[in-house]
């Protein structure tokens, strides 16, 4: 008891800091969801307050107006997801097992990427993908995803494979494993933990994405919710329905905040393990 | 030489197998680097046949053209701004959380403080033009009820504060993922360096300033980096705040390239504002690296 007394003297000017700190950062989106159940007329009068009952309604006008979006989003980012999965742990486990000419080489090529903001190449992508004819296509959004997405995962999975520790591997063969058994049946399921930070990483990023679905698509049955939700918020804000516009804005958060909820914990280990080996 | 043909034959497989990627990362990555460079020396709306213009989109943009040097000071001071609040306020958020002795509930502060990340930034971004909304906004009303009704104004509309505006987006300024870092910066800290600190009587403020912070310089590092990185190259708040108005007075590079790629039909203008992005971002990150060398040799 005595202890407990003594540890909250002196963590209560810290928790009376930080709950100030935590209530205003987080102040924009408590307001979000309270008046996404206010009629917009209570909203003018009753505008700091709780809702005096829950208008469900707003939530059926939005997830009407949002759903298409957030559909092709869903589509857009479990595709890349599971290519950059894919490509990536077969690349990182090529680097991290086999020695052959021109390795460093190669790997240095795609450690240079890294050094490419995304701004100087926006234009000439844009042109490659117009090119190929890929413009208002699904496909003008995967294929680059997949593309670029793959930097930090073969970073991160190939100093994951090259710890993993050899015998494994070698008692393996000497069972008449061929390579392709050691890596889906050693590797992959050894590293459970950290292919699935690794995918919640890359799904946070092509949920994000603006600025390349705004030039490579422009039919709106092909919007993912990023682009969506603007057009959406000029409609809805241009005539002041803030019911449905706030409960749009918070279909739109609330699947990603509660899976992340659920996942914090490797999603922290990912940035974590990443800040300490930089 | 024969024997590097035959090694290169035996392992033919590791080359197959990270074909797929690297067709890719030529098409949609090395290719566009190289075509970004090169068509920043022609005059060219990306359907016509290109003219070459030597050097003279890039005289044009760093001594001719009013829009670009708006953009520039527009950009010096939003990143200048971003970085000194990037390697500061989070690092205050991580030391507040790690001197709690109540590991539980630091546990709840971390994950609180991390929720920002994970709501889509684009929400973040619309909530926040609400917030700014001159008739219905949060920051209007807020003024009205403490009896500052004075101070209401369009603050994305009115010239003199536009560019306060954006700067104070965000505010309290704790960015989860830099928190994180200088979270997990703090707690790679061995103990025993504490235990020695508390008995020679380093504690509170100077513990803070002699310990934990030379210790954590490599991510102070990384942070400075990475937010720079973001701060210069970001444009997606000011587009769907302002679109870079009133006029041009909150236009930023970002922008304006992709104004002048997608609007105006300058594919190779655009280019030349991307290339000339690129070599500052590598200079500045030289300099950083090169900074970091140092100072940690000098320990």
């Amino acid at each position: 008891m005595n202890r407990k007394f003594k540890e909250l003297k002196h963590d209560l000017l810290f928790h009376i800091v930080i709950t100030v700190l935590v209530f205003i950062s987080l102040y924009p989106f408590i307001f979000m969801v309270i008046s996404s159940f206010k009629t917009t007329e209570e909203l003018y009068h009753n505008f700091f307050g709780l809702p005096s009952y829950f208008e469900y309604r707003n939530y059926a006008d939005a997830w009407r107006e949002v759903s298409p979006f957030f559909l092709n989003t869903i589509i857009v980012s479990v595709i890349t997801m599971v290519g950059v999965l894919t490509l990536s742990s077969i690349d990182a486990y090529v680097f991290a097992r086999f020695i052959f000419p021109g390795k460093e080489i190669i790997f240095i090529l795609f450690l240079s990427l890294l050094m490419i903001p995304g701004i100087l190449t926006l234009v000439p992508r844009f042109l490659v993908v117009r090119d190929l004819k890929l413009l208002n296509t699904y496909w003008a959004l995967i294929l680059p995803y997949i593309a670029g997405g793959q930097v930090m995962p073969v970073f991160i999975l190939r100093s994951f494979f090259s710890s993993l520790p050899k015998e494994l591997f070698e008692a393996a063969k000497i069972d008449g494993a061929s390579e392709s058994q050691c890596f889906l049946k050693i590797a992959l399921p050894l590293s459970k933990s950290i292919l699935f930070t690794v995918s919640l990483m890359n799904f946070l990023n092509t949920w994000n994405e603006y600025i390349w679905p705004l030039v490579t698509v422009t039919k709106a049955e092909l919007f993912p919710i990023t682009v969506g939700l603007v057009v959406f918020q000029s409609r809805y804000s241009g005539s002041a329905t803030w019911g449905p516009l706030f409960a749009g804005y918070t279909i739109a958060a609330l699947p990603i905040v509660i899976l992340f909820l659920f996942t914090m914990r490797y999603y922290i280990a990912g940035i974590t393990s990443g800040a300490l080996k930089a | 030489m024969k024997s590097l043909l035959e090694e290169i034959v035996k392992k033919r497989n590791c080359y197959l197998l990270l074909l797929p990627t690297f067709v890719l990362l030529f098409i949609f990555e090395y290719y566009p680097v190289f075509s970004a460079i090169y068509n920043s020396f022609f005059d060219w709306d990306g359907f016509t046949s290109p003219r070459y213009v030597g050097l003279n989109n890039f005289i044009q943009l760093i001594f001719k053209d009013p829009v670009m040097s708006v953009s520039a000071k527009n950009i010096t001071i939003l990143t200048v701004f971003r970085v000194l609040i990037a390697i500061t306020i989070p690092l205050i958020a991580a030391e507040l959380v790690f001197n709690i002795f109540n590991m539980k509930i630091a546990y709840v502060y971390r994950a609180l403080f991390v929720i920002p990340m994970v709501v889509p930034s684009m929400v973040n971004l619309l909530v926040w033009k609400f917030v700014y909304n001159p008739q219905y906004g949060l920051l209007n009303k807020f003024l009205k009820i403490i009896g500052l009704s004075s101070l209401c104004r369009a603050w994305l509309g009115d010239f003199s504060t536009t560019l306060y505006a954006i700067l104070f987006l965000g505010f309290p300024w704790i960015s989860s993922l830099w928190f994180l870092i200088f979270l997990a910066g703090l707690q790679n800290i061995s103990p025993d360096i504490f235990d020695a600190a508390k008995i020679d009587g380093v504690t509170g403020l100077n513990r803070i300033r002699f310990i934990d912070i030379p210790l954590i310089l490599g991510q102070a590092k990384l942070v400075l980096i990475l937010s720079t990185i973001n701060a210069l190259q970001g444009y997606v708040g000011i587009m769907v705040l302002t679109s870079g108005g009133p006029g041009n007075s909150t236009m930023v590079p970002g922008l304006y390239l992709y104004n002048n790629a997608f609007y105006f039909n300058k594919m190779g203008y655009a280019c030349s504002i991307g290339v000339i992005l690129f070599s500052i971002l590598l200079l500045l990150t030289y300099i950083n690296l090169k900074y970091i060398r140092s100072s940690e040799e000098s320990q």
